[in-house]
Formats: C-alpha cells, sequence, structure tokens
C-alpha cells in the first residue's frame, strides 16, 4: 500500500472559434497548435503507456468547447491542411539546413513528429481526437471530465444565478454523456471559480466532485483537519478537491518552476518570425502576418537575446532530472504528512492547463512521461489517483463550506472584473434575463420557434466564455474577443427581438446555426423559469 | 487578423431590416447590480431611467427640499434580512460626472452587503432610485468554526495549513502564523493564473540584432537527366530547372553539381565553391 496519492489534472480548453467563411483564419491556429503540440503529444504518450503495460491514472478535463471543435468536421479538414503544411515545411527545412548539422537534425525531429502527429489524427483517431480520450478512460487509465459548456466563470453570473449557472453545467453534461456513454463523475470549474452554492447546481447533474484552489479549502468552514490532503464534502453531498500549492509552484511559477530551465526549448525563437519572408510566406498567416509555425531552433540559454541551438538529449534528461525532482518531493511530502492524517493516506492534487504541456513547455509531456513510469517503477511511497478512485476509498469525509476563490491571479475574480472587462457583464446579465424571459414565455415551442430559443441559447454561452474577458485583460487579439461578444451579442437579441415580433426569419436563424453549430442537442428551456 | 469584415454578408436573404448591434449605453432599465471582486472591494453597475429620476427630483422638490449629490450607499446587511433601515452600517459614496459603473472598497471579507443608489437632499433625506442585489465577500483567512468530529489541536490545525500553503515543513504554529500573515498574499499572488498560452503576450525583448546568410542554387538541364549536388539526387522540375536553398553558415562549402543524360551517354560537372566568414 502506498503511504499517499497524486492526482496528476489536466485542463485542456480551448474558446470555440470556427470560421468557415474564411479559408485561413488566425484565431482557429490556437487549435492547431494545441493538436500538434499538446493533445497528440499527450495521446502518444498515454497510447505508448498502455503498450507498455504501465498501470497509471490521471484525470483530464475537457471542456465543452473544446471537444465540440475537435468533432466539427469542418475544423478536422483545416487541421489536415494545417499539418500536411508542417510536413511540407519540414521537409523542406530539411534540405534548407543541410548545412548546418545542429539545426538540421533538429528539421529531421519536427518532419518526424509532424509526420507522426498526422498519423495519429488521420489513421489511429480517424480525425476525432475526442475518440482517443474515449479510447483511455475505457481501457481504465484516464479520468475524463467536464469543464462548464463555453468555460463561463461563473462567480460573475449573479444575475438569474441558477438558471445561468445551470445552463453551463447542463449543456456540459449532456454532450459528455453523449460522448462518453456515462455522467461525468468530476466537473473542473472554469478558472477554479467557485461560488458557494453553486454546488447544489452541480449535484443536479449527477456530478460528484469539482476542484477549488489551495485557499477554497484552506479558508473553508469549519476548519479543514487535514488541509488541502483530502477531499471534502459539501453539504449538498458533491465533493470539493482543493489544489496543492508546492507542486503547482514547482511547474507554474516563473522563478522556480520547471519550464524555465535553459536547455529547454525556447518559446519565442519560431522560424515563422526568423526566416526570410518570401520563403515562410506559405507557412503563415494568410493575410501574411508572421506567426508561430511550431518549428523552433533554439534553446531558452539564459537570461539573454544570444540564444543557442536546442540539443532535445540535454532537454531530455533535464526532463527526467524534473521528474525525479517531482516524485522525490511528493514522497517527502507524504512521508512528513503521514502522521497527521489519522491513519489515511494523503492526497496531492496537482492541476495544470493542459496546454501547458507541449504549446509552452516543450518537454512538458516528455515530463509527464518520465513522471508517470518512475511513479510507478522507481519507488513505493506514493501511487498516482484520481479524485473519482479516491473518494472511494474512506467511507467518511469531513464537511466543509469551501471559500469564494478562483486560481486566477490574485486568487479571486480581479481577471476577469477590471478596467478593460467589466463593461461586458451589464450586457450578459441583460441578455441572461431575456433568455429566460422568452423561455418562460415560449414553453414547449415547437419547429422555427422551438430552432430561434435554442440558437439563443447557444449565442448567449458563447459570448459567456471567459476567455473573452481574459484577453481583454491581457491585451492580445482584443479586437477579436469584442467582436465576438458583439457578434453574439447581435445574433441573440436579433432573434429576441424577431420572436416578440412574431416575425422569425428562416434565413437569419439557419445562417446563425450553421455558423454557430455546437451543441446540437441543446435544449433552451433549460432557461425557464418555474 | 482577418482578410475581411466577418458578418452574415453570404447571407443575403432577408425579410427583417436587420441594424448592426452595438454594445447599447443602457436597455432603459432601473437596477443597480453587484459583482464581488475579492474579499475586500465589490463591484458595481447601474442604469437609471431619466423618467424615475426626474420624478425622485419633483417629490424632492415638492417637500421643500432640494437635491445636493447623488450617491451610491452601501449598506452592510450580514445575517440581516435588510429592509432599507435595518443594516449594521452604511457609508456613502458621492458620485461625479457621468459614471455607471464603480467599484467599492468595503475592505471587509466575509459581510454581506447591499447598495442603494439615490439622492441625498441639503436637509440630509435619502431618495432611493435603485436598490442591488445582496452579495457577500469571500471568507480570508482560517476559520473560527471548529468541527466537533474532525478535532485537531490549534497547532495541528495550523500545521497542516501551512503544509498546504507551501511554507514548508518542520514550522510550528507561531512561526505558520506569521508567515501566514506575510506570505498569505504572495502564495496567492505567486502567477500561476490560468490563461491558454495562446494569448498570452510575448515578453518584451531588448534591442536586438540577428543576421543569417541563405545560398541559392539553381540552373537547368535537360528534363529528363538525372541531377546530383552534393552527390544527392535532385528532382527537377518539368522545364528541367532546379532551384535549391541552403542556409549557409561560415566556412567553405564545395558545391558538387553533376547531371547525366538519361542515356546514360552525357555527364557535366559544375562545382560552385562558396565562402563564408563572419566578423
Amino acid at each position: 500500500m502506498p503511504k499517499g496519492y497524486v492526482a496528476l489534472v489536466l485542463h485542456a480548453h480551448l474558446p470555440f472559434v470556427r470560421h468557415p467563411e474564411f479559408e485561413d483564419f488566425l484565431e482557429e491556429d490556437w487549435l492547431f497548435e494545441a493538436i500538434t503540440e499538446t493533445y497528440i503529444p499527450l495521446i502518444r504518450i498515454f497510447d505508448k503507456l498502455i503498450e507498455d503495460g504501465v498501470d497509471f491514472r490521471i484525470t483530464v478535463s475537457l471542456s465543452p468547447t473544446l471537444m465540440s471543435m475537435l468533432m466539427d468536421q469542418h475544423l478536422q479538414a483545416k487541421y489536415l491542411k494545417h499539418i500536411d503544411k508542417l510536413v511540407e515545411l519540414s521537409a523542406k527545412e530539411i534540405e534548407r539546413t543541410r548545412w548546418e548539422p545542429q539545426f538540421n537534425r533538429l528539421a529531421h525531429m519536427y518532419h518526424y513528429n509532424f509526420t507522426e502527429a498526422r498519423r495519429v489524427f488521420v489513421d489511429q483517431y480517424k480525425m476525432n481526437l475526442v475518440n482517443a480520450f474515449k479510447h483511455f478512460q475505457d481501457r481504465g487509465r484516464v479520468e475524463v471530465i467536464t469543464c462548464c459548456a463555453t468555460h463561463g466563470y461563473l462567480p460573475m453570473m449573479e444575475v438569474e444565478r441558477k438558471l445561468s449557472v445551470g445552463a453551463q453545467v447542463k449543456v456540459a453534461a449532456q454532450l459528455y454523456e453523449k460522448c462518453f456513454g456515462k455522467k461525468p463523475l468530476g466537473i473542473w470549474l472554469p478558472e477554479c471559480g467557485y461560488n458557494p452554492g453553486d454546488e447544489e447546481i452541480l449535484k443536479k447533474e449527477g456530478i460528484k466532485y469539482f476542484f477549488v484552489d489551495t485557499h477554497g479549502v484552506l479558508f473553508g468552514a469549519p476548519r479543514p483537519k487535514f488541509g488541502v490532503f483530502s477531499p471534502y464534502l459539501t453539504k449538498s453531498g458533491v465533493a470539493v478537491v482543493g489544489r496543492d500549492t508546492e507542486s503547482s509552484k514547482a511547474v507554474w511559477s516563473a522563478k522556480e518552476g520547471y519550464p524555465g530551465e535553459y536547455n529547454y526549448r525556447e518559446f519565442y525563437r519560431d522560424i515563422g518570425f526568423d526566416l526570410d519572408y518570401e520563403y515562410i510566406r506559405p507557412y503563415i498567416n494568410g493575410d501574411g502576418v508572421r506567426i508561430n509555425t511550431g518549428v523552433k531552433y533554439y534553446k531558452i540559454t539564459g537570461n539573454t537575446n544570444h540564444k543557442e541551438p536546442y540539443i532535445p538529449e540535454a532537454a531530455r534528461d533535464k526532463a527526467a532530472d524534473h521528474a525525479g525532482n517531482f516524485m522525490f518531493n511528493r514522497e517527502k511530502q507524504v512521508e512528513y504528512l503521514a502522521g497527521s492524517m489519522d491513519g489515511r493516506a494523503p492526497m496531492i492534487v496537482a492541476p495544470y492547463d493542459a496546454e501547458l504541456f507541449g504549446h509552452w513547455w516543450y518537454e512538458g509531456p516528455q515530463w509527464l512521461d518520465f513522471l508517470i513510469r518512475k511513479i510507478r517503477y522507481d519507488q513505493n511511497t506514493i501511487a498516482l489517483t484520481t479524485p473519482g478512485d479516491y473518494l472511494k476509498m474512506y467511507k467518511k469525509y469531513q464537511v466543509l463550506s469551501p471559500a469564494a476563490s478562483s486560481w486566477g491571479w490574485k486568487g479571486y475574480s480581479e481577471v476577469w472584473l477590471e478596467g478593460s472587462n467589466d463593461w461586458l457583464y451589464r450586457h450578459y446579465h441583460k441578455m441572461v434575463e431575456r433568455m429566460v424571459e422568452a423561455a418562460t414565455q415560449n414553453k414547449s415551442a415547437k419547429g422555427l420557434l422551438q430552432r430561434a430559443l435554442n440558437q439563443m441559447a447557444r449565442e448567449l454561452l458563447l459570448a459567456q466564455s471567459s476567455d473573452w474577458a481574459f484577453i481583454m485583460k491581457t491585451g492580445s487579439h482584443v479586437p477579436y474577443a469584442v467582436e465576438r461578444v458583439r457578434e453574439h451579442a447581435e445574433h441573440f437579441t436579433e432573434i429576441y427581438d424577431e420572436i416578440k415580433e412574431g416575425a422569425l426569419d428562416e434565413e437569419y436563424i439557419r445562417m446563425c446555426e450553421s455558423k454557430y453549430n455546437l451543441f446540437p442537442d441543446i435544449d433552451y428551456s433549460m432557461y425557464s423559469a418555474a | 487578423m482577418k482578410k475581411e469584415e466577418s458578418g452574415q454578408g453570404t447571407q443575403p436573404l432577408r425579410t427583417r431590416e436587420k441594424r448592426q448591434f452595438r454594445f447599447p449605453p443602457g436597455y432603459g432599465d432601473n437596477r443597480i447590480v453587484l459583482l464581488v471582486r475579492d474579499p475586500w472591494w465589490i463591484f458595481s453597475y447601474w442604469e437609471i431611467r431619466q423618467d424615475k429620476e426626474e420624478d425622485t427630483r419633483r417629490k424632492i422638490h415638492d417637500s421643500g427640499d432640494a437635491p445636493e449629490k447623488s450617491v451610491l450607499r452601501i449598506y452592510d446587511v450580514t445575517d440581516v434580512n435588510f429592509n432599507g433601515s435595518n443594516a449594521h452600517s452604511y457609508h456613502d459614496i458621492e458620485l461625479k460626472g457621468l459614471a455607471n459603473s464603480w467599484y467599492i472598497d468595503v475592505g471587509k471579507p466575509e459581510r454581506s452587503w447591499v447598495v442603494d443608489i439615490g439622492i441625498v437632499t441639503k436637509k440630509g433625506n435619502f431618495y432611493l432610485l435603485a436598490r442591488s442585489n445582496a452579495v457577500k465577500t469571500p471568507r480570508y483567512g482560517m476559520s473560527d468554526q471548529l468541527d466537533a468530529e474532525w478535532m485537531a489541536s490549534e497547532e495541528d490545525y495550523w500545521r497542516m495549513f501551512g503544509l498546504s500553503g507551501g511554507f514548508g515543513v518542520g514550522k510550528g504554529s507561531l512561526e505558520v502564523r506569521e508567515m501566514v500573515k506575510r506570505r498569505l498574499e504572495e502564495y496567492i499572488t505567486s502567477g500561476v493564473s490560468s490563461g491558454a498560452s495562446f494569448y498570452r503576450r510575448p515578453s518584451e525583448r531588448k534591442f536586438w540584432l540577428v543576421v543569417n546568410c541563405e545560398l541559392i542554387v539553381y540552373g537547368a538541364t535537360e528534363p529528363d537527366a538525372k541531377l546530383k549536388v552534393q552527390g544527392k539526387e535532385i528532382r527537377l522540375r518539368p522545364d528541367g530547372t532546379f532551384t535549391l536553398r541552403f542556409a549557409l553558415p561560415d566556412g567553405q562549402q564545395v558545391i558538387p553539381v553533376e547531371a547525366n543524360s538519361s542515356d546514360g551517354i552525357d555527364y557535366r560537372r559544375i562545382t560552385p565553391i562558396v565562402t563564408r566568414r563572419t566578423e
């Protein structure tokens, strides 16, 4: 029996970005980059672990917008074109760098990885990567959990809270059940944004647990006896799981975190920016704006603009060292805790944004692979678990009211509520009120009216993505974020007015449906007041 | 970002006149809404209908009084079923200019708040324009409430708290309390904010310069000839031309280009030699 458990959690999310009206759309690249650099590398690792018979457990949350994009045929076709171009570019790079062996071997590495990505995408998972995660869940290795429908930030849903939050959770749970054939055990609250009482809404969808940041548990009442090293039950019966600070810092922290290692790959030196314009032109955005291609030849090197060529073997050694260090620290943590847990085995919960792995921290997937294998074979103190598994271990858990919190900067809502984005909420709240009004006045609508109401619900949910407020705060891609909220508000308001006037325009509704086509089974009546 | 304006351009069929939606300054409502930012600050936005405001001002004048200022009146309504006059305390913030939202420094975690927007008269009376929803600021710090079933010593609670917060091992409760005071803020603000790395702003680079050289080797032969460059076979274009592009490092490159006719009879060899030197 291990003395303690580690629950690794990867939260995968991207906002719904799909523009069939354009052949080439800059913000769609978020998905394509994430597929190539994060999702497929993770899938390759999980596949290999299973092939090698390594026993492991990990939790992955897939946001419903991400799942919807991964299942969308239009985006799948576009990704295929995207990865084909990368295969072509990397082949050219093998030729171009022939006289520079230090880069030539990297060109070969990228060419292999892109070719592999294509194989995994097309041949292995038939263009639909949600299948991969279903496979891992069915094999008992990955606990796939859900997230809110469009990653709406729940603490700001102050108007019609029950219906507004309820819709975000219900749509998520329904999509999950459709794809995975059962109800989601757990949910990742967007940005860990917890508002006391929302757990009642989770309970209605059969959800068993959710996550909060460290202080959500520590500041909970009554005093939590086991810190963040045990789940607690809220009064609703839904469990709450708190993030461990130490293991978070090791990976996240800009100062102390592993990703800052000098041998790791430098993110900002990409051939999309570095190479001659004429040469790279066919592989960047259709507008001719230079972008990241994913082909990067340098290592972080140091706190300097001078960058040395990346050496994969040296980086790999560091990833192994860092995995060993992470494991060692968890063992020490568990040994230290063992005497204070009334005989229980502590659980250390380490959640990360999935896109950190591979996209931002290139060696992240390798680190994870080493970590999983080391934990399995190199020691006996700790074992991997998932919150779902751990909750079955004991009959009783302390009952706790967690404190309102988020995992954003400063621990509360300041990222999503500040000068650049606070203007959004009066519009969001109005839309919610109008949605509730329209749904309540038109119960059991059929035909076109039903389609109109369902589309209103989609547009409202899409407008609520926390990503738009986040982008406004961080300052890059702001015009796109503003335009997206505006466009959803426009579609929503137009349909709302049409319903009120009894003048539904089928062409217009069809246009909205085809442009924002996610959640095909959505049912607007979830917004209807009793 | 986009090649052209997005929109509904491809779907011209419309029966009802569609107007481009712009975020309106208001929706014709008379309301004030509160949101919680953190344990110490709340945010309010409001919209007051003109007729409501005029009506109120008229009432004030009719009572022989005069409006003096517009205020937000912030009530502490913790554990109170608020009826307008049973708050624990209140304070006013005077509104100036055309503000339609305000960040309010309530300064107290774990308290409940309601905000009225209204007019204070010369005689000191308050006329309500709109009343907000009630919100509660988050608890900040360890709860005083103990769980009889899950008791621990004071020392153990603090130890667990310190370990969970990443303060390190082997610290006694006094030390942890001190560290909590100093570092609680720090661990919460340790910059672990989520946020997809996709819309992360690149870190600003200092002034820099990169110079690289590339060499283009090109030529032509019979379209059906076999061509080798540095011993490696090269595919010709249908018209017999070829172009190769190499990153050119410092040093000398000897680049033999060899062509063989398809019948194997003719052979030509040309060898450019290129030297790059960087100073």
